[in-house]
């Protein structure tokens, strides 16, 4: 069968309205939102423009959720969820879901982790009934050597992606220096070598029990799919999943926020197989949709987008002292990082460095940037946001993330406000108050055997 | 994450649409409700898997083809779902084109189209990009250059402006040359400490030979990157950017009248010189090997926890009717999650994070490539069974169950390409320069849709094989010279990261009298 092609499609999925004020006046994807009497968030968004079908899970647990001991442990089982039950044994998840023409893939940050699964129309079943099973049995079901397998792959995943790439390091040791131990960003999502070789199958067992829960969980069903099928499928296949109750977010645990603030400059180097070195400065900055944190993701490309940004153009363009000069604000649920870095060309000192961008540091501290600037920035951002309705992957994605982070799923449209609405006055005040020169970690990666 | 996401897509690049396809209403019946329960059993409520409905297959659309009155020819698709419009200006120029030690010239002579160009410097054309909004970036491969545009609606005319630019107008000053060129020198250095990207070279390198067209990568070398001039990069320009080779792919929310109106402003001006165009080179395949064994090159990276491996072997040019039937075949080896490579080195035996392979879509013949990453003291293993699955593959082929799962993979390739307009848009230019016709993502779907599994076996047994393969490993010597020749792989070939052989290259240096 074939498809007829319609030049005029109108789009079912997002509502756009081109303006003279904005590129778009609305970023509205069409959903709905119910709650099962278990407690699971189901989210529809349906759109027929691609005979394609997504169903996105979120669960409420991240690295910042682990044991003690057992750092890396999210993540493993993020992998240990594909290892099977006695419906579809070890590898069946993945074969039954290729077989159809579907793929699907994972990820664990500090906060959540998030599965996906993408498939033609008409899979949506089979979808479903994978995801409801290992949410019913996998845990009980787990076994030393699926752990192990895992493990191994685990730890190849830390040696590819880390360990045996360039600056690598950097990923592990940052949050280290930036958060003091016991606090729950300390350790990286990859965890150690040392805690995932402890990890043991009861830990499995326990930490499924308590967190892949259908009261913990969001679940969203975006593209070509008729919601009357779906939701007869979550009512029989998910609404009869019992519920231990959500677990409890630990949040900061016993820990004082304002004990955990750095107070001083935090230095390091470590070697690494690079060419180049790099300096790696970082501050703790406001959390998550906080205010300040849409003005630093403005700031970061004020600072590092384009050749006419603030560093670029000082570092890399005049002084030709940098090779490369990037920031960004890497936002989380109960803090975020602002992270500058800045490549060394052959040659340069990293102390030319750290002073030249403090420079230009002070100056976004010490004055607004222009309302020209901002508005480049800002008309960035417009252009990404609209980008990102593109694809339904990217919107169960985000139909999702607004979910978990605020509770509402249709927050795009307040979530774009935050940057049309900052003004050059509230950069500079989050500048002001984030980035102290004497309250921040300068992490530099020096070549192996080389000089400083 | 669970899995490198370039595991399952990244290879088949792609179809594009000028419209989103409309599917009609879903034959699917639905769900089935879970059955009854045996007696003696007791009572799941998940009942038996689910049978997916089949989706129907998928036409992508081909562009409206027409030519300017300078000679430009446009591919226009429109695709009115999303207020956003990617155009890229592509000629069938690349690194192929570069002239014997100087390699990159085709890359850098495109990098500085954005470099300053028309009436504004390099910060000022870069500010302008930001002021819209938009992204504007230039680049090349082997077989093509190019400069590509991604722009709301309403800064459509501004944003073709600025890319009109960059290719009929671009400056290439003095001052912007040296920092672009300082810069790319140092990227060059920085490339020899990443593994991944060391195995590329070298794999290129050794397979097809450093003078060959595709032997020497598009981004250069570090050895003559100082030889490449900013007079050989304009003259680069002015041979191989002219309206007559060059198309310019449009996709998304734009109508032909907006679009011709933009042309004429931004384009218009642009003339093809009377002189003859920069030829088209199509390379011969790489020299056949003629050995049952791979050979085995190793470049030494001290202390790695992990080997980089990297198989390559010739395969065949794009335009070979074989092609979508080898792509296809490919997925059932190494080109999704399921495949064998990824099956049996990772998730039977735990050695790596994954495995994969895949097809280079090129004008002349490309490359089949299979790749891993292994931890050190598992690599002789991982590479003994990296060859078995390849051989075993070639001989016996791929089960019925592999033959329809590849095809709906294929499928379902095909829509995700559909999805953004900048991902058809590439794949668009991509058809466009390597002459393979504006209706080729139709043909190329169909021809992958037709083959049945004998179609699929008898290309699997010509392409996938150790016989006449070359195989780099990127890993720590000293722990691995040993138990591979133990493991019967040799003699081992050590070469630099640039695929010098490390005797020749500390030769060359010493005369040198550099570092």
């Amino acid at each position: 069968m074939r498809f007829r092609v319609s030049l005029a499609l109108a789009l079912a999925c997002a509502t756009l309205v081109s303006s003279t004020a904005h590129a778009a006046d609305d970023i509205a994807i069409p959903f709905t939102k119910t709650v099962l009497p278990n407690g699971m968030t189901v989210i529809f968004s349906e759109d027929h423009s691609l005979p394609k079908v997504v169903v996105d899970i979120v669960y409420r647990v991240g690295s910042r959720f682990e044991e003690p001991h057992r750092t890396g442990f999210a993540h493993l089982f993020e992998h240990l969820m594909f290892m099977g039950t006695r419906r579809a044994p070890s590898g069946e998840f993945d074969r039954s879901m290729e077989a159809a023409g579907g793929m699907n893939n994972a990820n664990t940050s500090e906060d959540r982790t998030d599965f996906y699964d993408v498939a033609p129309a008409g899979s949506l079943p089979l979808l479903l009934w994978l995801e409801a099973d290992r949410l019913r049995d996998l845990g009980p079901l787990m076994t030393k050597e699926k752990l192990d397998l895992q493990r191994d792959v685990v730890r190849n995943e830390r040696r590819q992606q880390i360990e045996n790439r360039p600056y690598g390091l950097v990923r592990l040791r940052m949050p280290e220096l930036l958060y003091p131990e016991g606090h729950p960003y300390h350790h990286p999502v990859i965890g150690s070598h040392e805690d995932l070789e402890a990890a043991q199958v009861d830990d499995v067992k326990a930490f499924f029990a308590k967190y892949y829960d259908p009261a913990n969980a969001s679940l969203c069903i975006a593209g070509d799919f008729k919601p009357d099928e779906a939701t007869q499928l979550l009512q029989s296949w998910f609404a009869t999943i019992p519920s231990k109750g959500k677990p409890q977010d630990p949040g900061m645990g016993a820990i004082d926020p304002a004990s955990v603030a750095l107070k001083s400059v935090v230095r390091e180097t470590v070697q690494d197989h690079v060419e180049l070195a790099r300096t790696y400065l970082a501050w703790q900055s406001p959390k998550a949709m906080a205010k300040g944190d849409a003005e630093l993701d403005l700031l970061a490309s004020v600072l590092t987008k384009g050749k006419a940004s603030r560093l670029y153009q000082a570092l890399v363009y005049e002084k030709k002292l940098a090779q490369d000069v990037s920031a960004n604000q890497e936002s989380g649920v109960l803090g975020s990082t602002f992270e500058i870095r800045a490549t060394a060309r052959p040659g340069v000192s990293l102390d030319a460095i750290e002073a030249a961008v403090d420079a230009e540091l002070a100056k976004v501290t010490q004055r607004p940037v222009t309302k020209d600037e901002l508005a480049r920035a800002k008309n960035g951002f417009e252009t990404e946001f609209v980008e990102r309705l593109e694809s339904v992957d990217e919107r169960a994605a985000i139909l999702n993330e607004y979910q978990a982070q605020m509770g509402d799923p249709g927050y795009a449209q307040r979530d774009l406000d935050r940057y049309r609405n900052a003004t050059v006055e509230d950069v500079q005040a989050t500048a002001l108050k984030v980035l102290d020169p004497n309250a921040r970690v300068i992490l530099r990666v020096v070549p192996k055997g080389g000089a400083k | 994450m669970k899995a490198l996401s370039t595991l399952g897509l990244a290879l088949l690049v792609a179809a594009c649409g000028g419209a989103a396809p409309v599917v009609p209403p879903p034959v699917a019946p639905p769900a089935a409700p879970p059955p009854p329960p045996a007696a003696s059993a007791p009572a799941d409520p998940l009942g038996p898997e689910p049978v997916p409905t089949l989706a129907p297959t998928f036409q992508p659309p081909a562009p409206t083809v027409y030519t300017t009155a300078n000679g430009l020819t446009v591919w226009l698709l429109e695709r009115h779902v999303l207020p956003l419009v990617a155009v890229t200006v592509t000629i069938p120029n690349g690194a192929a084109s570069d002239p014997k030690g100087e390699a990159g010239l085709a890359r850098e002579s495109a990098d500085m189209l954005d470099e300053g160009a028309g009436k504004r410097g390099a910060i000022e054309y870069s500010k302008a990009v930001d002021d819209l909004g938009a992204r504007v970036s230039s680049g090349a491969s082997s077989d093509r250059s190019y400069v590509q545009l991604s722009v709301t609606k309403r800064e459509f005319a501004a944003g073709m402006q600025l890319l009109g630019d960059a290719v009929v107008r671009p400056r290439f000053e003095a001052k912007e040359w040296k920092r672009v060129h300082d810069l790319w020198m140092n990227v060059l250095k920085q490339r020899q400490t990443v593994p991944r990207e060391v195995a590329r070279v070298v794999a290129a390198a050794t397979l097809y030979g450093i003078d060959h067209p595709y032997g020497h990568p598009v981004d250069g070398l570090v050895s003559t990157a100082p030889n490449v001039a900013l007079e050989a990069a304009k003259k680069f320009h002015d041979a191989a950017w002219r309206p007559d080779r060059a198309t310019i792919v449009v996709v998304g929310d734009v109508t032909k009248g907006d679009l011709d109106a933009q042309l004429d402003a931004a384009f218009g001006a642009w003339k093809a010189p009377k002189s003859a165009p920069m030829p088209i080179v199509t390379p011969p395949p790489p020299a056949p090997s003629g050995a049952d064994q791979p050979r085995i090159v190793m470049v030494d990276r001290e202390d790695a926890s992990q080997a980089v491996v990297s198989f390559v072997r010739p395969g065949l040019a794009a335009a070979d009717p074989r092609d979508p039937v080898l792509e296809r075949a490919n997925v059932a080896l190494g080109g999704s999650f399921t495949s064998r490579l990824n099956e049996d080195l990772r998730e039977k035996h735990g050695w790596s994070y994954g495995a994969s392979s895949g097809v280079q879509l090129m004008r002349g013949v490309g490359m089949v490539v299979a790749s891993g990453s292994f931890v050190t003291d598992k690599t002789p293993e991982a590479l003994k069974a990296m060859l078995g699955d390849i051989d075993d593959f070639g001989h016996a082929g791929m089960t019925e169950d592999e033959a329809q799962k590849t095809r709906l993979q294929t499928r379902a390739e095909f829509v995700e390409q559909y999805e953004t307009i900048e991902h058809t848009c590439l794949a668009l230019a991509h058809d466009a320069s390597l002459g393979l016709g504006p209706d080729w993502e139709a043909k190329e779907a169909a021809l992958a849709d037709q083959a049945d599994r004998q179609a699929l076996n008898g290309v699997a047994a010509t392409f996938f094989g150790r016989a006449g393969a070359t195989v780099v490993i990127v890993g720590p010597r000293a722990k691995l010279e040993g138990p591979l020749t133990q493991a019967g792989f040799g003699p081992i070939a050590f070469v630099d990261a640039e695929g010098k052989s490390v005797v020749a290259a500390a030769a060359a240096t010493k005369t040198k009298g550099t570092k």
